[in-house]
């Protein structure tokens, strides 16, 4: 205690006050920090926020769905006459299809498609695209050849048609979809995962750990891949909205998800016949595509921006 | 220069092999026996079978084309490596094999009857693309954060989010039936040579619902790189210059910050041209467009490999070469690249 009597008074108050501000000012890891920032970010809330949304109601649907709006694929042949195609009422929110299904009901079991198919094929893809630009960039020399002119033959490819191709050989159904979307996608997260790696490896900590006696893969998990999963996180997310999209196309041409099972691609082709008249049935998958792909590509520009990772435009 | 350019061709052989080498796993390991495709319902007998394996390359055949037996009689299976051989120097020779209906029709053949019209599709929508897509990002940059600039990055995402089959689609529903007494309801039929109710239109009015349809994602990347790299260039020093030289706003935007900025916007366009190649199944496809995309959709449908994965490749290559063109043709325009592009890889 003699100490404090030979302190002046003020800078004591000084120094219990940066104290207390200190204790008081929240914890500042990356990922507190980025959700501070995103949470700033109205359009990626909201994309957030559909996203939450459309995953609630595509995992309860079967607690309330059938109940309420029908079966998304049985059809009753006694009433399919009087049910086809009505306009959307209060009964019928979304109108009814030609085998007089409810549309809305069959859009909320869609959504469980779509959302299967972008998160599961996106993990494929990633997964296969950590593992390859690991492989890559952190062994370099033949390995980095090799695996990149692999990608290059891949990237050769326009991506849609390629994976059209893919299911041509290996036959249409939600299975295939989710192999030939996920197993073709990897190049391009192989790339931003070999950069990411690449501009990590020259770090002082990454010489250090292995200087300590650390392994290459204890650095890979422990050191590298901290510090570049913000880069796979957003690039991640905006590939979901992506693979969406190629699943309605592929459902679309009839090389995806196979009828009755309700797929967005599937209503809207089945809608283009009654364009003319009843022109809800492709608009409301339609907007149900639209919206969650782009609540995919907002979270994914705002988590780019809350978490500093630059990419290329566009 | 000349060593850039070399570096970049001897980078394409490994890839291009790569390429033909996939395709040609893909076309070879599709489930079903191409004959029983062909023959369908009916029941073969067994000289014609062999007759058409023959013809089909599945089986060894003498200098003729006559089947080979072996000692008990059999037909004997070419190995899939001499298929592969045979396979790459018919694509060389621009042999894409016979298709499995239309009478075992050369692929090539039918292919080159279609793709005039995707070709022309695919010029209109880049024009499209250039003009609207360029304009859009000009402006954009220049008033930012105005209302206008706002509009264009709502109208980008929301492009790049929907599916652009779908875009077509509203656009049938608007032109075609919502304006009908304006566009007398046949804007988006296909074009039909003369006659027909709609007969008044020139053809060329056909080409601008699917080639908008082709060219909408597209257009909307171009406004957004375009946008995003003249606000960069006008950032720079030599902007700040010219400005302080005392040039009006417009004669820099014009003459100094457009060409650069311009560089990435075009490279973009070229590449994309693949991209529409393949953009062009689904566009051709809702507009019933007579083109290679909406005869691959067919082909898909119909099971028809040799035509899905013939136009495939075709489409494959293209992409592959006009990267290859644009790759170097940008080295030209860009001096950093030739210079240190080799330590960047």
């Amino acid at each position: 205690m003699s100490d404090n009597t030979t302190q002046p008074a003020g800078e004591q108050a000084v120094e219990q006050a940066q104290a207390k501000e200190f204790s008081a000012a929240p914890s500042r890891t990356l990922w507190g920090d980025a959700f501070q920032r995103l949470r700033r970010n109205k359009l990626a809330v909201a994309g957030a926020i559909w996203i939450i949304l459309m995953v609630i109601i595509a995992i309860s649907a079967d607690l309330w769905v059938p109940q309420t709006l029908g079966n998304p694929t049985q059809t009753d042949s006694t009433t399919m006459a009087s049910m086809s195609r009505l306009p959307p009422s209060l009964e019928h929110p979304f109108g009814t299809d030609t085998l007089g299904r409810d549309v809305l009901c069959r859009v909320i079991y869609g959504a469980r498609i779509s959302l299967a198919v972008g998160v599961l094929a996106t993990a494929i893809s990633t997964l296969i695209g950590l593992v390859m630009g690991a492989l890559a960039a952190y062994n370099g020399g033949i390995w980095d050849t090799i695996i990149m002119r692999f990608a290059d033959i891949f990237l050769a490819f326009p991506y849609t048609l390629f994976v059209i191709a893919m299911l041509a050989v290996i036959g249409p159904g939600i299975q295939n979809v989710f192999i030939a979307i996920g197993v073709l996608g990897w190049p391009s997260i192989a790339r931003v995962f070999r950069s990411a790696i690449l501009s990590v490896k020259e770090n002082d900590y990454v010489d250090a750990a292995r200087a300590m006696g650390a392994s290459d893969a204890r650095i890979i998990v422990r050191h590298i891949f901290p510090n570049s999963v913000a880069s796979i996180v957003v690039y991640a997310t905006m590939n979901i909205g992506g693979a969406i999209l190629t699943e309605s196309a592929l459902s679309f041409l009839g090389m995806g998800v196979v009828p009755p099972d309700p797929s967005w691609g599937i209503m809207i082709q089945d809608g283009q016949t009654y364009l003319a008249t009843q022109p809800w049935l492709m608009i409301m998958p339609g907007i149900a595509i639209l919206t969650t792909v782009l609540a995919f590509t907002l979270l994914g520009d705002g988590l780019r921006d809350a978490l500093d990772v630059k990419m290329k435009d566009a | 220069m000349l060593r850039y350019i070399a570096r970049r061709i001897i980078q394409f052989i490994p890839v291009f092999l790569g390429v033909t080498l996939i395709l040609f796993v893909m076309q070879n390991v599709v489930p079903g026996d191409p004959i029983k495709l062909i023959a369908g319902e009916k029941k073969l007998d067994p000289q014609t079978e062999i007759n058409l394996r023959a013809s089909y390359h599945l089986i060894e055949t003498d200098e003729n084309g006559a089947p080979i037996f072996d000692e008990e009689g059999n037909t004997i299976e070419t190995p899939l490596w001499k298929r592969y051989i045979s396979y790459i120097t018919g694509l060389l020779h621009g042999d894409l094999g016979r298709s499995y209906q239309q009478n075992g029709k050369e692929v090539t053949k039918i292919l080159s009857q279609k793709y005039p019209y995707t070709f022309k599709l695919a010029v209109v929508a880049i024009v499209l693309e250039s003009i609207i897509g360029i304009a859009a990002g000009m402006v954009s940059a220049i008033k930012r954060y105005s209302a206008w600039d706002v509009g264009v990055t709502l109208v980008t995402s929301g492009l790049v989010a929907m599916p652009a089959f779908w875009f077509g689609m509203l656009q049938q529903l608007f032109w075609g039936i919502l304006m009908k007494q304006w566009t007398g309801g046949g804007f988006y039929l296909p074009i039909s040579g003369t006659g027909g109710p709609y007969a008044e239109f020139p053809s060329w009015v056909y080409y601008i619902l699917p080639a908008l349809t082709l060219a909408a994602v597209s257009t909307a990347y171009t406004a957004r790189i375009m946008r995003s790299q003249l606000l960069e260039v006008l950032n720079q020093d030599y902007i700040r210059t010219a400005r302080a030289k005392g040039l009006s706003r417009r004669a820099v935007i014009w003459r100094h910050a457009l060409k650069n900025a311009l560089i990435p916007v075009v490279t973009y366009i070229g590449m994309d041209f693949g991209g529409m190649l393949a953009g062009a199944i689904l566009t051709e496809t809702v507009f019933n467009w007579p083109g290679v995309g909406f005869e691959t959709y067919r082909a898909i449908s119909q099971r028809d490999w040799p035509i899905v994965m013939g136009s495939v490749t075709v489409i494959v290559i293209v992409v592959m070469v006009i990267n290859l063109i644009v790759d170097i043709s940008y080295a030209f325009l860009d001096p950093r690249i030739r210079f240190d592009g080799s330590n960047n890889e």
